[in-house]
């Protein structure tokens, strides 16, 4: 009788677990919630925002702040847009001789958006930042920071967005080596905090170390072009089709402070 | 007996637990770290007198999964994993010494463990940071501080 009691929770949670983890019927009802459970999230963040605020006001007028702002906003804008503007000439030296090619760089438009001092889930690399969909940060739109990309939304409230770090385990994406184009697909690891490897690379690629593998664009889910690691080991196992390679990210996660969010629809 | 209504002090130990879950830890002290909410919900369950406590920590389990992301279910199946064995020695724990009560919280953090890797491991694959494998010892080590300052906060 006293097992009988727990019962139903149970199994209410795991036919949850079931309906979230192998059908989208649930979406809907989290995004609803997590909205409501918003306020709890700036209750939870308010140290960080009283730190934050003390340190604003320590500066010597509200001016200087102002401007600040503005130039790391501006800042980070121009060195995502170099990021996609050195792969561009690359490869463009690569295939000019072949074909005459024309590059339009995507008009997208980049929002800047402070990182919010929430740790998240152990099993989960995801960062929760200080906008969302009232400044028109919709799921599926690609994180960037200073030197690459930091990772994708997966979820967006009114007043925050949850971002999902190209090291966690679940987030793929599609690359290709800039030296020759070899692609692959990147998958986070969580066993290791800061590491990525490179799936599904035939054994007679040539990947070597130092190799920096971009965006390839493939799938869509992700623009093409943008700095996501550098090889840090190569290694070919017997009996094996594929290459072990593994990535260290171009973008530092444990130093993030502010992250452009690509805010146009690719 | 608690000397505030069990529901009020039951919103206190979330609100506390989702503050203590927020911290900003370095990485590898944030996987190591105990299950918080785990934590706090076996001292409302030993010092509570409330009927339908599975359906509190469903709940509450919900709620840590919406708060972090995680798989819709997850930690609400571990978390009442966890409260059906408190509830078995609930009345040997209110008696206990600490460090039997150690004991006890290792084991229901332990469980919370398995369900919680069981089901990332059938969903999302075994692929995690070992350092998880921690929290239950640190969750027992620090049973005593917590439980002393939970008892003030009861009062």
């Amino acid at each position: 009788m006293r097992l009988l009691k727990p019962l139903l929770p149970a199994l209410i949670a795991i036919i949850l677990i079931v309906l979230d983890a192998r059908f989208s019927t649930l979406d809907n009802l989290k995004r609803n919630s997590t909205t409501l459970l918003s306020p709890i999230y700036f209750f939870i963040d308010l140290p960080g925002q009283m730190i934050n605020w003390v340190s604003d006001k320590g500066s010597d007028t509200e001016q200087l702040i102002r401007e600040n702002e503005q130039l790391t906003s501006e800042l980070f804008e121009l060195k995502a847009k170099l990021q996609i503007y050195n792969n561009l000439v690359l490869e463009n030296q690569k295939i000019s001789k072949l074909i005459d090619a024309s590059y339009t760089l995507p008009a997208n438009t980049v929002k800047l958006a402070r990182i919010k001092s929430i740790a998240q889930s152990r099993l989960k690399r995801q960062l929760v930042i200080n906008k969302g969909s009232n400044d028109n940060i919709l799921a599926l739109q690609i994180v960037l920071g200073a030197n690459g990309v930091v990772g994708q939304i997966i979820q967006s409230t009114p007043f925050y967005a949850t971002v999902q770090l190209t090291t966690d385990p679940t987030q793929h994406i599609p690359v290709k080596n800039v030296r020759n184009g070899a692609r692959g697909i990147t998958k986070g690891l969580a066993s290791n905090r800061s590491g990525m490897k490179v799936e599904f690379m035939p054994s007679e690629a040539d990947v070597k170390l130092g190799d920096i593998f971009v965006t390839s664009g493939i799938g869509g889910s992700y623009p093409a072009g943008y700095p996501v690691g550098e090889v840090i080991e190569v290694s070919a196992p017997h009996d094996e089709a594929f290459l072990l390679v593994s990535l260290k990210p171009l973008e530092n996660m444990n130093e993030l402070e502010f992250v452009l969010v690509v805010s146009e629809p690719l | 007996m608690t000397r505030q209504r069990p529901q009020l002090l039951l919103f206190k130990l979330t609100l506390i637990s989702a503050l203590l879950s927020a911290a900003p830890l370095p990485e590898m002290i944030h996987s190591a770290a105990p299950f918080w909410m785990l934590i706090l919900f076996t001292y409302w369950l030993i010092y509570a007198e409330i009927k339908a406590v599975y359906s509190f920590a469903l709940l509450l389990g919900l709620l840590l999964d919406l708060l972090h992301g995680n798989v819709f279910g997850q930690n609400a199946l571990a978390l009442i994993g966890s409260t059906i064995f408190i509830l078995n020695v609930k009345k040997s724990f209110y008696v206990s010494n600490l460090s039997t009560q150690q004991v006890y919280v290792f084991v229901a953090s332990l469980i919370y463990l398995v369900i919680t890797i069981g089901v990332h491991w059938i969903v999302q694959g075994f692929d995690f940071s070992y350092l998880i494998f921690l929290a239950p010892l640190t969750g027992a080590i620090l049973w005593p501080i917590i439980h002393f300052l939970l008892a003030k906060l009861k009062r």
